[in-house]
Order: C-alpha cells, then structure tokens, then sequence
C-alpha cells in the first residue's frame, strides 16, 4: 500500500510555493500559511535599499498576534461566523498562520489568504496588545521548563539570536510602534519569502486554480531572497553551566551540545537530523542500557527526553529531564557519551533503530495537523518531508558511527539546571 | 457511516470495533474502570507504572522496548485517567497497520499477545510483583505527585477542584497522594491488582482498517479470563451552593493564576448536557466567547481565559493568567459574562459561533483514533453509547433559550487565587 498519493505542487508567478496534498478519507481540512520570518531575523536590510535596520526584540511575535487585526474587525471572528478553527505561533525560524476546517473551506481559504496579506495596525491596538504579551511572557516565566531550556540556549551561544526568548522581554516589546510592524511586514510577508500548505478531502487542481486567481489579482513580482544580517558566532560555548532557581518541587537538568557543522540545508541537513536522532536513540533511549540504569537508580524517569534542532545557521541537541540530583545525572550523561565514542555503537542497535523510525514516521502521518507542521517546518529548511523514509533507508552504518566523535564534543556543551528556592 | 459495533465476551467484558479506512495504524485501548476512592486511589494509579516494568515473557523493561522496537515502533502504554468520580486504568496498544510494512497477519498476533501480556501476564516472582520494580515505581509516583508544583497553570486548576470538592471523592488528584504510598509493598498491590482484574468493569476499543469478525475473533481468544464483576458507585453531581468560597495561596510566581470552579448540576447522559455544552462554549470556548473578548480583547488583563467542563462530574472551571493587583477587575468582569448569559444577552455571533465550534471540533475528533475513543468512553461511562453523528444532532438542536433555561442552575462554587508571596 502506498502511503500518500497526489501532492501538487506549484511555484507562482510573485514567488509564492503552494502545496496541496488530498486526503480523501479525513474530514478536516487544514491551510497553512506561513512566512520564513521567525524571532532570529531582528536585523536585515530593508528590501530595495541598502539600509540595515535592527528591531525590537519580540517583534516577529508581535506581528503575528496583529496580523489578525483587519480594518472590518478581527479576522478570528471571521472564522469563528465560518466554523473554522484559527490560530498562528511564531519559532525562531518562522510565523505561520493557519486554520481547519470542516465546511466553508474556500471561504475560510480566502479569509486567510486575505487577514494575511493586509497589515492593518492601529496605535491604539499596537499599545493594548502590549498587556496581554506582557502576560504570555509572565506565563513563561513561570513554566520551569521553558526556562531550563531558555538557559541552556544562552549559555550555547554568545551572540546568536537564538539565545534570545522568541516573544522577546517585557522591556522590548515596548518599543514596538505600527512604523516598525509595517517595516518588517514588507519585508517578510512578501509571497517569495511565503509558503502555503493545504491538507484535506479536496480536490487539489480546484484549490490550487482558486489561489492563482487570488494571487494574481496582487501584481506583485518575485523577489529574491532577503538579506538577513546574524552576528558572528564562535564555535565556543557561551558558558559551560548555568543555574537558577525557581518555584519547583525538583531540580531540572539540561545538557546540550551545540552543532558547528553548520552552513547547509536540504538533503544534508535532513540527513544529520536523521543520524543525531539515531545515535541519541542509542545512547539514552528507552531499551538502552543507560536508561534502565540511571531509571533503577532514580536518577530519572519517563520524563527524561532528549532533542535534536538542525537548522542552516545553528543546530544544537538537549539530553535531560527531571531528576533529584542534576550534577550526579550530568556527569552519567557524558560518562555515557564517552563510553560510546571508544566501544562504538552496533549493527544490531543500528538496524532496530532505524525500523523504529520507520514506523514512527508511518504512525505520524495519521495526524493532518502534525504532517501540515512538519511539512512547513521542514519546507523552510530546504527539505521534503516525505523524503525520510528513503533518506533512512539509505543511510549507512558507517556514516552514523562517524558522527559520534565529532558531534558530542565536551567543548561545545553547556550545563542548565534549575533548582527549588530555599 | 463509520461508527462502533459493541460486542460483548462470555465473562461480560465489552468490546468496541470500529473499523475505518482512515488510519495507518491498529489502536487498541483496554480501560478498567475502578471508583475514585481515597483507599484504592493510589494503588490505581502505582498499577500502570508497574505493569510497564515487564511482562511474562519479557520481564524487563528495556527487554521491552526493544521488542516493540523492533515491531516497528509499536507503542504500548499504561496510564491512569480520571473522568467524574471514577479512576481508570488504560493500557493502550498502537501499531503500524502491517500492510505498510510488507508485514503478514503474523505481526500483528504479536503485537496483540504483548498487549495481553502487559494485562494479565505481568512479571512475576514468588507470587507477587518484584519487590524492586515496585519500589522504584513508588518512587517515580511520589515525584510526579510533587511535580504538580513546578506547573503552576494546573497547579491553580487542581487546587480549586480539591478545595471545591472537599468532602466529595472528586477532590483525589488521580495518582493519589504520597501518604497513601508508605502501606504499598509488592505483595498487597499484586492481591489488589488480581483483584482489580477480577471484578472491574472492562471495556476494549480498537479503531482502524481491519475486518471487525478477525479483530473480534482475536480479542476474543486473548480475554477470555475468569471474572464476576461488582459494579461502581455512581457519581453525585448536584450540589446545593451556601456561600462563594473565595481561597488564596501564595508562591513564588510571576504570574497571578485565577481558577474558578461552578456547579452546573447537569452532566453528560441528562438532556440538559447539549445546551451546557453550548453554555461553556458561549462563555469560555474560544476566540468569539465572552471571556476571550471581555477578559482578553477589550480589558486586555490577560493571555488566555477560557471555561471548559468536567462532563461526567458537572462542574465547570474558568482559568486565567493575571497580574497581581488586576484579582477584582477579572473577577468582576467573569462574573458579568455569565450574569449576561443567565439573562438571555447572548449575541447570534456568540450563539452561533459556538454551535459552530462545537461541530467542527466533534467532526474533526473523528481524524484521530484517540478522540473517538475518548468520546465514546465519555458516554459509556454515562451510562449512554452515542457515536459522534448522533452528539452534533443534538447539539444543532440547542436554542438559545435552551442555554438561558440551564444558565439559571450554575452556581459559582469556589474562587481559588494562586498570589505571589508578600
């Protein structure tokens, strides 16, 4: 049986890549509408010009949450009249916008289409909504493990921004005014820069018709790709540790390594994504020898986890969870490591991991919501999603043993833990 | 249409098949359902953690993850849920449909065998549990009791259903209480486990594309154990309210957490239940309900404000993130909303907005194995069988009169603050 069938593809006339994928058997339909603008991109040059501008940070966030202001009201009761289901969020590498549906799909397409093209800000809704940011950040500030992971990512870095919270501080969000919104607005919500991702009981040749229309009626040309301006970064960490100290019941431990061989996406990058997730499924996973060890020892339990983020400009890998004692579960981690670069990995552990992938991969494709996340996630890294299953398969035994020396280098990690007041 | 055929075994366990063409994987989902009691409410919640440390045949467990490994990535979980004034048990079974794998029905078989075992073959030694396993596992329970500290958000939302709920059962957080754990040892769980399986109410569900007589044929053959079940309690849902409860307590936090706990004296399985559930989605469901737009949008004193209900138990419970000195203002203005409902001002955006909502959500809950599931579990535990079809029928009937009528017999129970420390 064949697993997915009969995406369209298209690249239009402004630059605009649109996608549609049909799923004849689901009931929900999902758009998604995304620009490859996220948090880390607060300095660039204004397109046409040679002038470098730095904004606020936070400001990729804070257009998200006024995107949905429109001159006839709010574009989320529009979907809300139509039945549809709206929402958008904003990474370090992108915002995206999206809905789902189970009737009135092109009415609520075009309502999309539309609340995202048009910037609409107002002085008076700039400064209100700068109370409710101010409580997502404070909700923030209360998950510990947002913070532990927060922590890690500054001691990582020295100076790229990704060391900096997505949503930006109490402080910066302040002095975002409707002038900066618009200027980052036309500078990443051009269609060359956009992308736009349908997944649903549709009939892909009709959607794809609609939207070259709607897109059409814009006259807007290509445009190439917009300069983005990162601070240099050393090959160092920042910090080697960091500790905090919050309301928590038990210690947190986060330990990261932060990935040098950076500079590529598409296939490589997909690849080294797939190879950092095999050797961190050995190492710590769940039929390894070092998981039941430290679990027999209380030193973890089902919430210890471990991440890989591979992206062009900076990637990194975080080990850890909730533990009694973080120095003790830190120092068993890179013991673990260590023992891992002399003895090797094996075959046998190789093989098993890889069929594991497999059906992972198959499992996930039951959910439209995370093949459409996935798919826009990854589309910003230059990667097909639906390449996995043969980038996988092809992968070899020597090409994953060979990263292990090189990837898990002592010198590129950071330590972050947050431990209970008092 | 696709709905669920209920059989029913020789020792009165029920069985729930619901074949669909829809997903790439088999889901299995067995429930026992015990009555949420403090004796028993412990010992309910340690069963699944030591059930997952090993079966019969393979009595570790990284000897089984790495059997359900190399099935492809089968998962197979323990977990226990709370829903009204039950506790129930869940082992669930996931796998890729072997279709996709070049796999015959052998895999499957196996697959299946190992979701038997974890339920009635667990490991074993001189005739109870292994002393260590439950050990440890007490261990890990006694720290995720803790952890409900470091989430500060359902920290606020467990604390007002507890102090709301305080002479009733409802008020036991569903892994128990540390307390309780001291008089756990490996033999008294092993004579409670046996127990459990012996006079629970049980029900097995499976959802997806396979030929319902085979998948029965073979549920059949693997639970046909001994059984006499003793029925459960039912719950008590109306309360008569003397006073408004108001009840602060104080950390360290960034963030002030409102929760406000109501009786609505209605639940799933009364005829009222359809208009409540368009009563808390006129409130608190979404983007178009009066507290987003009153709490959020207009007052801007807050991130999230929502409403949602406890189906089985009655009760309602409205949740916001606030600073400190804005308790009054979000109070007041909470209180105005469903006063507006109680009189009947209840917009048609509102009104239909929400019928609306509650019928994409329904339509939508039927692309996830997961969903149906737990929808369906919702009735059955009400003592109704109602696939999602018949839900969205009743719900489109609801007027607005409907929602005012019931609107008059919510009574606000308890106010609980979650303050920083002075």
């Amino acid at each position: 049986m064949k697993l997915l069938d009969g995406m369209v593809k298209k690249v239009l006339g402004n630059g605009l890549k649109v996608f549609i994928l049909p799923m004849k058997n689901y009931n929900k339909t999902i758009a998604v509408y995304s620009t490859k603008y996220g948090s880390l991109d607060s300095e660039f040059i204004l397109p046409g010009s040679e002038e470098k501008i730095k904004v606020p940070e936070g400001i990729a966030h804070f257009l998200e949450h006024k995107m949905f202001d429109m001159e006839y009201g709010n574009a989320f009761d529009k979907f809300s009249e139509l039945g549809a289901e709206s929402n958008a969020f904003t990474s370090y590498n992108n915002t995206t916008y999206y809905f789902s549906t189970t009737s009135n799909f092109y009415e609520s397409l075009k309502v999309l289409l539309d609340f995202v093209e048009t910037p609409y800000f107002t002085e008076e809704s700039v400064e209100k909504e700068k109370g409710i940011i101010t409580q997502e950040l404070k909700m923030y500030e209360d998950d510990p493990d947002w913070q532990v992971y927060l922590n890690l990512l500054k001691s990582l870095y020295h100076a790229f921004p990704v060391r900096i919270d997505i949503g930006g501080t109490v402080e910066s969000i302040q002095r975002i005014n409707t002038e900066l919104l618009y200027k980052c607005y036309n500078t990443f919500y051009h269609p060359s820069n956009m992308v736009l991702f349908i997944i649903g009981p549709v009939d892909a040749k009709e959607v794809l018709e609609f939207v070259e229309k709607h897109e059409e009626k814009r006259n807007l040309k290509s445009q190439k790709e917009i300069k983005r301006i990162y601070p240099d970064e050393p090959k160092t960490v920042f910090q080697k540790e960091i500790k905090i100290r919050h309301s928590v019941a038990q210690p947190l431990l986060l330990l990261g390594f932060k990935d040098v061989d950076t500079g590529y996406d598409g296939e490589k990058l997909l690849k080294k994504d797939i190879i950092i997730g095999i050797l961190l499924e050995i190492m710590f996973g769940k039929s390894s020898e070092t998981y039941e060890r430290l679990y027999e020892a209380g030193l973890i339990d089902d919430r210890f986890g471990f991440s890989f983020e591979a992206y062009k400009d900076y990637g990194f890998c975080t080990i850890g969870g909730n533990t009694r004692d973080p120095e003790k579960l830190a120092n068993e981690i890179i013991k673990n490591i260590n023992s891992f670069k002399t003895k090797g990995i094996s075959r046998e552990d190789f093989e098993i991991i890889k069929r594991k992938f497999k059906g992972d991969f198959i499992q996930s494709l039951n959910s439209l919501d995370f093949i459409a996340h996935s798919f826009i996630s990854y589309y910003h890294r230059g990667i097909d999603m639906f390449d996995f299953p043969l980038a996988l398969e092809e992968l070899s035994f020597d090409e994953v043993v060979n990263y292990i020396e090189s990837f898990f280098d002592e010198d590129r990690m950071s330590i972050s833990m947050v431990l209970p007041k008092g | 249409m696709e709905r669920f055929i209920k059989k029913r075994l020789d020792n009165g366990l029920n069985v729930y098949l619901y074949p669909t063409r829809k997903f790439k994987t088999l889901t299995f989902s067995l429930f026992i359902h015990r009555n949420l009691e403090k004796e028993n409410a412990t010992k309910n919640a340690l069963l699944p953690f030591v059930l997952k440390r090993g079966t019969k045949s393979l009595p570790t467990a990284r000897k089984l993850s790495r059997y359900l490994e190399s099935l492809y990535g089968a998962d197979l979980g323990a977990d226990v849920v709370k829903k009204g004034e039950r506790q129930i048990i869940q082992i669930l079974l996931d796998v890729v449909n072997p279709d996709y794998l070049g796999q015959n029905g052998d895999f499957l078989d196996k697959c299946l065998e190992i979701f038997r075992e974890m339920i009635l073959d667990p490991y074993i030694e001189e005739g109870s549990f292994k002393k260590e396993y439950v050990d440890q596992e007490k261990d890990v329970l006694k720290r995720i009791i803790e952890s409900l500290f470091n989430d500060k958000y359902n920290y606020a939302i467990e604390r007002c259903l507890q102090e709301m709920c305080k002479d009733e059962p409802y008020s036991i957080y569903k892994y128990g209480s540390i307390d309780d754990l001291a008089g756990i040892n490996e033999k008294n769980l092993y004579e409670y486990y046996l127990e459990t399986i012996k006079t629970s109410p049980m029900d097995v569900f499976a959802v997806g594309d396979f030929d319902a007589e085979t998948i029965w044929e073979k549920l059949n053959s693997l639970f046909k154990f001994q059984r006499s079940e003793i029925p459960l309690k039912p719950v008590s849902v109306k309360k008569e309210i003397l006073e408004e409860r108001f009840v602060e307590e104080k950390q360290d936090v960034n963030q002030g957490k409102l929760s406000i706990g109501l009786r609505t004296n209605v639940k799933y399985g009364d005829e009222d239940f359809y208009a409540l559930l368009v009563l808390n989605s006129i409130l608190g469901g979404g983007p178009y309900s009066k507290l987003f737009q009153n709490v959020r949008e207009k007052a801007s004193l807050a991130y999230y404000a929502f409403s949602r209900l406890e189906k089985s138990k009655g009760i309602m419970l409205i949740s916001s993130g606030i600073d400190f000195e804005n308790l009054d203002k979000a109070v007041d203005i909470i209180k105005i909303q469903l006063e507006d409902i109680k009189k009947g001002n209840i917009t048609d955006y509102e009104y239909e907005s929400s019928l609306k909502d509650l019928i994409n959500s329904l339509k939508q809950a039927k692309d996830s194995a997961p969903s149906i599931i737990s929808l369906f579990l919702d009735g059955v535990i009400n003592g109704i069988e109602e696939n999602i079809d018949d839900y969205i029928d009743k719900i489109t009937k609801v007027t607005k009169d409907d929602v005012v009528r019931v609107a008059q017999n919510i009574k606000l129970d308890t106010i609980y603050f979650l303050n920083k420390k002075d």
